[in-house]
Formats: structure tokens, sequence, C-alpha cells
């Protein structure tokens, strides 16, 4: 009974920078309309600031949330300007070419420059946990947790009661009607861009703490959002937090109680992708 | 057509050109460069269908297991079938539950695909896991350039079915499905069953050259075999030589293979930037690929 207690707990904690994650991709391709292979590099560039901050000045990674924030911010927004604008209007083919292409110039010069090693940002802290009961939490997981909350709660109070919020929702509703309504299409897009990479740029610093920084660690968090999101439904924003509740139990499920569950973990967002799509298109046709 | 017959001639006499103390060297290259051009003429094939498959990095990567499993068993020729057979009935399986989607959702289940298959063989007790697999040489090493001609022949054979479907009924069948599947399915065009076949023929192919790849490395491993940079690789050359021709994956992959061989003796882990920035810069700047560039000259149309 304890270890299911604490493994439900372990997913549920999980589960935060999963819907960080996953809520920055539900954006850009709900909002823009754009399959972002890229997503999960800029996870990769987040931790790496990170890391590179910690390194360099010392300064803590849950302080340095802010700046990766807007560094990220800018990037997403260089991106969406240099890369994505140009192909909105080509086949979709091209559009995720595009991404994936950028996804793997991202992640080859991370490896040149830093090379594959794993870095760790390791705090004071980072082995810490709280006992509650005889189960235990670990500090950093506790912390991500609680501001992936706050952030999500800020996301969407921003969505569901700014007027800019309310534009970028019309805009993921319906592409036509917002630009007759005098909503600038094009700098919604920018906004949501931009903050898709800013909370993609925000999970890669907790997971700085929590896993590692290297060039590769995003490219799973890429497969994993797209796991979330497809089950939530693709572009739906409120579906994200549950789906990523979802995935993250289901494996911290597999990890505690399949027999040697550590390698198969990487196996259970292959599942759910794959049961959420082929259920759908067995339904659709 | 002419220019690719005169690409394989090539490739027939260019080991008994004289080519002095960098022959072992080019020849190695020359291999490497025609089993993956073979590759991207495979993927070219299911893109014509309109459907992005990350997967062929995975079906390249049970080619080759499947080939180094069976050799000492069968013998090198039908070792090579069965790699074939195998990535060609994987693809059979994942065609039936994923073909009736569409874009994102094809290319997202096809990529976490590859990723699942690459821990299957991590986990499973026959591959030799993360340690690796040795290969035995093709034909047990007894003809020396027997390995330089099977990457010769998986060449010719995937230029010639690629040659053989753009002028056949199956052809205009790919076309309308890629154009839009709701009028081809209108047209009478079979669209499960297109996309199915081109999807079995393209995954073939693809183990085809694995087999043949796995007997010139003469190791495997997982994160080689299975890596995302094959996958990169089968994509990155037809969109760069020109989507749904023969010609331009053919000669993509020999320029970028080049330049790959090259990039790697000089840098080494991260040579792959060269395939994400060339990916962009052609979407962005020259969609319809190297060959638009030749029709562009000859024809005098666009």
């Amino acid at each position: 009974m304890e270890l299911l207690l604490q493994t439900l707990i372990n997913g549920i904690l999980a589960a935060g920078i999963y819907a960080l994650v996953a809520s920055g991709l539900a954006l850009a391709v709900g909002v823009v309309g754009i399959v972002n292979f890229a997503h999960g590099e800029f996870t990769m560039i987040g931790a790496f600031i990170a890391y590179l901050l910690f390194v360099g000045t010392g300064l803590d990674p849950f302080l340095s949330l802010g700046l990766a924030a807007l560094v990220l911010f800018g990037v997403g927004a260089i991106t969406y300007l240099g890369l994505i604008r140009p192909v909105l209007a080509a086949p979709e083919l091209n559009q995720m070419l595009l991404t994936f292409g950028l996804s793997v110039a991202l992640q080859n010069i991370a490896l040149l420059l830093f090379g594959a090693d794993t870095r760790v940002v390791s705090t004071s802290y980072q082995g810490a946990t709280l006992s509650l009961g005889g189960l235990s939490f670990g500090v950093p997981p506790l912390l991500a947790f609680g501001l992936s909350v706050v952030i999500l709660g800020a996301l969407y109070g921003f969505l569901d009661r700014t007027r800019l919020g309310l534009a970028v929702r019309a805009v993921a509703q319906n592409r036509l009607a917002p630009g007759l309504l005098g909503i600038e299409t094009q700098r919604v897009y920018l906004l949501a861009f931009g903050l898709s990479a800013a909370l993609a740029g925000v999970a890669g610093v907790m997971l700085s703490v929590m896993l590692y920084a290297s060039p590769t660690v995003g490219f799973a968090y890429t497969l994993k959002a797209f796991a979330i999101i497809v089950m939530a439904g693709l572009g739906n924003l409120r579906g994200v937090v549950p789906a990523a509740i979802i995935l993250a139990l289901a494996e911290a499920l597999v990890s505690t109680y399949l027999p040697g569950g550590g390698g198969w973990v990487e196996a259970v967002f292959f599942l759910v992708i794959f049961v959420a799509l082929t259920w759908r298109s067995w339904r659709a046709a | 057509m002419i220019l690719v017959g005169l690409l394989l001639l090539v490739a027939l006499v260019l080991p008994g050109l004289p080519l002095g103390e960098w022959r072992a060297f080019l020849l190695d290259t020359a291999q490497f460069a025609f089993l993956i051009s073979a590759l991207a003429l495979a993927w070219d094939l299911l893109a014509r269908t309109g459907q992005l498959s990350l997967a062929h990095g995975a079906f390249f990567g049970l080619g080759a297991y499947a080939a180094a499993l069976a050799a000492p068993a069968l013998g090198t020729l039908p070792a090579l079938l069965v790699g074939g057979v195998v990535a060609g009935a994987s693809s059979l399986f994942l065609g039936l539950a994923t073909l009736r989607l569409h874009g994102m959702y094809f290319a997202i289940a096809t990529l976490a695909f590859s990723e699942v298959m690459r821990t299957l063989v991590l986990k499973a007790p026959f591959t030799g896991g993360a340690i690796g697999l040795p290969v035995q040489p093709a034909f047990g090493g007894a003809f020396p350039l027997g390995g330089y001609y099977l990457a010769v022949g998986v060449l010719a054979l995937a230029a010639g079915i690629s040659l053989l479907l753009s002028r056949s009924r199956l052809h205009y069948a790919m076309a309308a499905t890629r154009q839009g599947e709701a009028v081809a399915r209108v047209l009478g065009v079979p669209v499960i069953r297109v996309k199915l076949l081109a999807f079995m023929i393209s995954a073939f192919l693809a183990g085809l050259a694995g087999g043949v790849y796995a007997m010139k490395t003469l190791f495997l491993s997982p994160y080689d075999a299975f890596g995302l940079g094959r996958a990169v690789e089968a994509l990155v050359i037809p969109i760069f030589g020109g989507l749904y021709t023969t010609t331009g994956p053919l000669l993509g992959g020999l320029i970028i293979v080049s330049l790959e061989t090259w990039l790697r003796l000089r840098i080494g882990e991260g040579y792959l930037v060269v395939y994400g920035v060339i990916l962009v810069l052609t979407i962005l700047f020259l969609p319809r690929g190297l060959v638009s560039l030749f029709h562009r000259k000859g024809a005098g149309h666009a």
C-alpha cells in the first residue's frame, strides 16, 4: 500500500514538468498550427542556461527561471519570425520537416559545443527529502511541482481573463474570423510561439536539477509532450494537465511494478501515443 | 533516367579504376553512400503518397539485425532477404494501425515506433543488447568486393523500383493520394491499400539496405543501427535532391554522404548538424530540391 502511494506521489510530482512542456507544445500546435519537433530542444536550451549560470555565477537554478524564460521567449520569437512565418502557408509536410531540421541542428550544435556528457546542477538541497507519514518527498521535485502549478495557473489565468489571452484563444479556434474582428493574428502567433518556447525553457531549468542537462535531453520530452497533447486532443489546452498526470502516473507504475521496469518506461509514451492515435483514427473512420 | 544509368555504371566499374592509395577508403565511402542513397530512394517511395515517415531508421536497423542473425544459418543472400521481409512485415503491422492517420499524427507515430524498436532491441535476449552484435562479412569473406557489389545491387534495385513506379498506374494513384485523399477516394483509388503497398515496398528496400550495411560494418549496436541519424539521412537526402524523383535521392545521396564523410573526419560527433541546416535551408529556399534547378535550365519552365 505504501509502495503504491509512494509511486502515485512520484508520478504526480513528475506530471508538473510534463504539463509545462506539453502546454507549450499545445500552444504552438493549437494557436500557430505548427507541429514543432524542436520543442524539446527549447527545453534543452533552458537546461543549459541553468547549468551555465550555476557554474559561472553560482546562481540557484530556481532563481534563473525568469531569465531562462525571457531568453527562450526571445529564441521562440526569432524562430517564429525567421523560420516559421515563411512556411505558414506551405504544405504541412514542409512545416514538419523544417522544425525537424531545426531540432536536429540544435541538438548537434549543442553536441559540438558541450559534448555528449550529462551535466547535473548539484545544489545543496538536491538529495534532500521531506518525510510525511512514511512517505518521502524529494525537495527538488516538490519545488518544481509547486512552481509548475503556479506557472500553469498564471498561464490559464492569462488565457481566461485578459483581452490578449482571449485573442490567443480566439485565434486557436478560428484562423480567419479574429483577423476580421481586428485581432492582429501575426502578433498573436508571435506571442504564442514565444510563450511556447518560454514554457519549454522553464521546464528545462527544472530538469537541470532533477535530471541533467545534455544535448539529447530534450528529445524525449518532445515525444512525451506529443503523447500528452495527442491524448488531450491536438490543440486542446484544457486537456493537457489531466493527460500529463495520466502519462506520468503510467510511467511511475511501470517503473515500480514491471520487472526490469526502468528501461520500459521509455516505451510507455509510445503506447500512449499509439493507443490514443489509433483509437481516434478508427473512431473517425 | 540516363543519369541514373550512368551513375550505376560508374558504380559497377569503380573498383576496377586506378584509385591509388585512397582506394580502400573510397570504395568504403562509396558503398556507404550507395546504401544510404538506397534508403533515401525507399523513403521517397512512401513520401509519394504524402506520408512523412520517421521510422525508416528503424526499418534499416531491423533489416540489419535480422540479416545479421540469420546469416550464419542461411547464408548471405537468403539472410538479406530475411532482413527485407522482417522490415516489410513490421511496416505492415505499423501501417495497418497507423496509415489511417494523416500528416503529423502519422509522423509522430512512426517516430515513437522507432524509439520503441530501439528499446526492444536493447532489451531482447538474442541481440547482444547494449553491448552489440558482431556480424559475419558477406559470403563469409570469400569475395573482398562482395559487400561492395551487394550495395550496388541494392541501389540498382531501389532505383529500378523507383523508376518503374513512376511509370506505372500506381504512380497516379500515389500522386492522387498525396494531393487530396478525399478526391482520390472518390476517383476510385483504394487509398489505404496504396499507402500500405508503398509503405511495405519502402520498408522492404530499407531493410535490404540495412542488411548489407550490417555485413559492411561487421558490428551492430542499437545506438548505431536505430539511431535517429539514419531516419534523418533517409529524409534529408530526397528533400535536398528533389522529392518524388529517382534522380533526386541518388544525386542528393552522393553529395550529402560525401559531405558527411568529410565532416565526420573533421569534427566527429555532431556531424549531423549539417543535415539539420541543409533541411532547414532547403525547405526555405529550394523546396523542390536540386533537381528543380536542372529542370529550369533545361526545359525553360519552372
